[in-house]
């Protein structure tokens, strides 16, 4: 395994990888020193044959033109002494050695070794191995006085071998070879010192990398001040400050961690926008959640006022101080469920909130979930039923009592006149009628719930409307003496309306008008056709309707508080049946009113 | 007690309701006096004493239990036996509404007329012991 002591550390092997390169490099920047020196010195002394070999024939030629053929072996002796030549002579123009630093050559035909030819303008030579095994350049150029050839000029040099190179700059070989050394170990020792950190780093993922799934992961500090140990640091420290959080055991439970923090961001959007009010509290009962509903519930809109951190029992029971005596509060009991309802403090007194507590349970008990619902609307709706159904009770009873005790008198006494017989009859049929119209009531009502109440709009005679009407009202009117005032647009025609709603509903608002209009009263119908609408007004001197108590005379099932309300017989039903036909017909029904002056209810439908 | 027909006063809004309960106190032999609410009731039974009143509970101007309270305060009605007429879901109070105002008999609407007849005759019968 790579752990294992046999092979090499990671720094070491850097610092190995970089001196194999180092060497390689080095030997060939070596052999191309060599080379390139030993062609250097090649051709310098090529040069210095060439210049030695121009200056010889001139001096050659001058002796020549004072003294004859005389020095002619002196000048050549000379010109091997100072140009370090293999040899020199000089040939006459029959082809016999003149002068040849050769003695016994001098007077013997000329030699013509065999090699590879050169050439520089006027001089020709021959590049030649000769007998020693040496490689010479013999090079010749013709020797004239007086524009006529006296012969020419032989002068060789020995080509300096590659050892001959090598020695020549043996000298300098400590100094070029020992720098570069020096120099490639203090590179080594850099590398070295660099590459610890990630070798530090790169032993410590392959241990990791051999721990087997599951295992837990310990990764250790660098002691290295750079960047790079600096940074692996806080990343071991971030990872054992996360193992050191509960619930990191493992990386696949810090995984579901995270997709469990992402439905959890889902979850609290949830929250955050349900309509009741929200707070989850702490063991000690201290709010650590709380939704923008219970924030506006408890007044706690202003960031400086946050929930966070109050102490739940407090804020609600300043909101609600009726909550004080209950056993939301109850330490002992914070383990089950607890519902409690209580008015709320100041303006809102009116609004009734319903608190709910859950304990909160995870793998233990955690705190409580705290619930805040605004169920003023479902009191008002309960209060509202039970009014309903007493009503309900009497309108049932009354009628059937009185066909009861009619009925029974019918049937067990003997001695009631063929008159009052009949009289008796009619009255437990307009009993039964009654019972009838308010099974026809509860029918709509309910068929209103279930939305299948519709308008079945037909071309209706609008003066046969009225009249109708008109005949229902008009016997309660002058029962009560009351003075009915009726005024109608002079032509209507027809109108596509579901007639029999319609005089539903403005029997009921001028049956209304008649009930709670004290005797002598005055109540007018006044219709208006205009600009494609109906409108209709019922117009009343009676007991008026109290500001609080307007907005919810179209509810289903209201009825008024004031006992003279309450001394007439009503199911609360007509109102709102009243509005459902005229929405219907798309229209819209409201209502002014003043307390003891009267009511006037305004009905508008548009005309197909 | 003498011969004289017994007067009882009726005490129902429910028009059609008392003339029928008139009708059947009559044919028993009765003499009766109905009135539209509590407060005629009240001022009626002021004027003349009555042996029995046969009151509703729910009425305008004044309810069966507001003129109960009201005749029990007067001497002469200290003792006259009162029958309540309900309309109302009023059953569970009912054992209430009689230790409090020492109602009589009560009877829940519908009744039968021949029921308080003999309810009334009985009534009667024990207050003349």
């Amino acid at each position: 395994m790579s752990g294992s002591p046999s092979k090499l550390s990671f720094p070491r092997k850097v610092v190995a990888c970089y001196l194999l390169f180092c060497m390689v490099t080095v030997c060939w920047l070596a052999l191309g020193v060599c080379l390139v020196s030993h062609r250097v010195l090649s051709s310098h002394s090529a040069n210095a044959c060439l210049s030695r070999l121009g200056k010889t024939a001139a001096a050659i030629e001058m002796s020549h033109l004072r003294h004859g053929q005389q020095e002619l072996q002196q000048l050549t002796e000379q010109a091997q002494t100072e140009g370090g030549l293999a040899y020199a002579s000089i040939v006459g123009p029959d082809g016999i050695y003149l002068a040849h630093t050769e003695a016994s050559l001098r007077g013997m035909p000329m030699l013509q070794p065999l090699g590879s030819l050169l050439r520089w303008g006027s001089v020709s030579g021959v590049r030649f191995v000769d007998q020693q095994g040496r490689t010479l350049r013999e090079y010749q150029v013709p020797l004239s006085v007086n524009s006529e050839p006296i012969g020419s000029l032989q002068i060789a040099v020995v080509e300096p071998t590659v050892g001959a190179t090598l020695a020549s700059v043996a000298r300098y070989v400590p100094i070029a070879i020992l720098t570069p050394l020096a120099l490639v170990a203090l590179g080594a020792v850099v590398i070295g010192r660099l590459a610890r950190t990630v070798a530090e780093v790169d032993e410590q993922l392959r241990r990791v990398a051999l721990l087997p799934p599951g295992k837990e992961v310990s990764l250790r500090p660098l002691t290295a001040r750079n960047g790079a140990s600096l940074g692996w640091n806080r990343v071991v420290e971030s990872l054992n400050e996360r193992r050191n959080h509960p619930g990191h055991e493992s990386l696949n439970e810090r995984l579901s961690e995270a997709i469990a923090a992402r439905r959890q961001n889902d979850q609290t959007d949830i929250l955050q926008n349900l309509s009741d009010g929200v707070a989850v509290t702490d063991m000690e009962g201290r709010i650590t959640f709380a939704n923008r509903a219970i924030e506006a519930l408890l007044g706690a809109t202003a960031t400086d006022d946050a929930l966070e951190g109050a102490a739940i029992s407090e804020r609600l029971i300043q909101e609600m101080p009726e909550l004080a005596q209950c056993s939301l509060f109850d330490p002992e009991c914070g383990n089950r469920s607890v519902v409690s309802e209580g008015h709320r403090n100041g303006t809102n007194s009116d609004r009734v909130l319903r608190v709910s507590r859950q304990p909160l349970v995870g793998k233990r008990l955690k705190g409580q979930v705290w619930s805040l619902r605004d169920v003023t609307q479902q009191k008002l709706a309960d209060k509202m039923r039970d009014q309903f159904i007493d009503t309900a009770t009497h309108e049932l009873r009354t009628p059937l009592s009185n066909i009861k005790a009619y009925a029974e008198m019918l049937a067990t006494c003997d001695k009631i006149e063929l008159e009052q017989q009949k009289e008796f009859c009619n009255t437990i049929n307009s009993e039964v009628t009654r019972l009838a119209r308010f099974v026809d009531d509860l029918l709509s009502i309910s068929s209103m719930e279930v939305g299948s109440l519709s308008a079945d709009r037909q071309n209706v005679e609008t003066d046969r409307l009225f009249e109708e009407v008109l005949a229902k009202v008009q016997p309660t009117m002058q029962q009560k003496d009351i003075q009915f005032e009726v005024r109608l647009p002079e032509k209507m025609g027809q109108l596509k309306l579901d007639k029999e709603k319609i005089v539903a509903v403005l029997v009921n608002l001028l049956g209304n008008a008649a009930k709670y209009t004290p005797a002598g009263g005055h109540v007018s119908l006044k219709v208006k056709l205009e600009d494609d609408l109906l409108q209709i007004a019922v117009d009343d001197t009676g007991v008026g309707i109290s500001p609080e108590e307007l907005p919810m005379v179209f509810e289903k099932f209201f009825r008024s508080t004031d006992a003279r309300v309450q001394a007439e017989t009503g199911t609360g039903l007509g109102l709102s049946l009243a509005r459902e036909v005229v929405r219907m017909h798309g229209g819209d029904i409201s209502v002014e009113s003043q307390l003891e002056k009267g009511s006037t209810f305004l009905v508008s439908i548009p005309l197909e | 007690m003498n011969d004289r027909a017994r007067r009882i006063l009726i005490v129902d809004d429910n028009v059609a309701l008392a003339r029928v309960i008139q009708f059947a106190m009559d044919g028993a032999g009765f003499d009766t006096v109905t009135a539209s609410n509590g407060q005629i009731a009240f001022d009626l039974a002021k004027e003349s004493p009555f042996d029995m009143v046969i009151t509703d509970q729910q009425m305008p101007e004044m309810t069966g239990v507001e003129l109960c309270r009201g005749l029990r305060d007067m001497p002469e009605y200290k003792d006259c036996p009162i029958i309540l007429l309900t309309a109302k879901g009023l059953e569970l109070e009912l054992p209430c509404l009689q230790d409090e105002y020492e109602i009589d008999a009560t009877f829940s609407k519908p009744f039968s007329p021949s029921a308080l007849v003999k309810t009334v005759n009985e009534l009667l019968a024990a207050a003349a012991a």
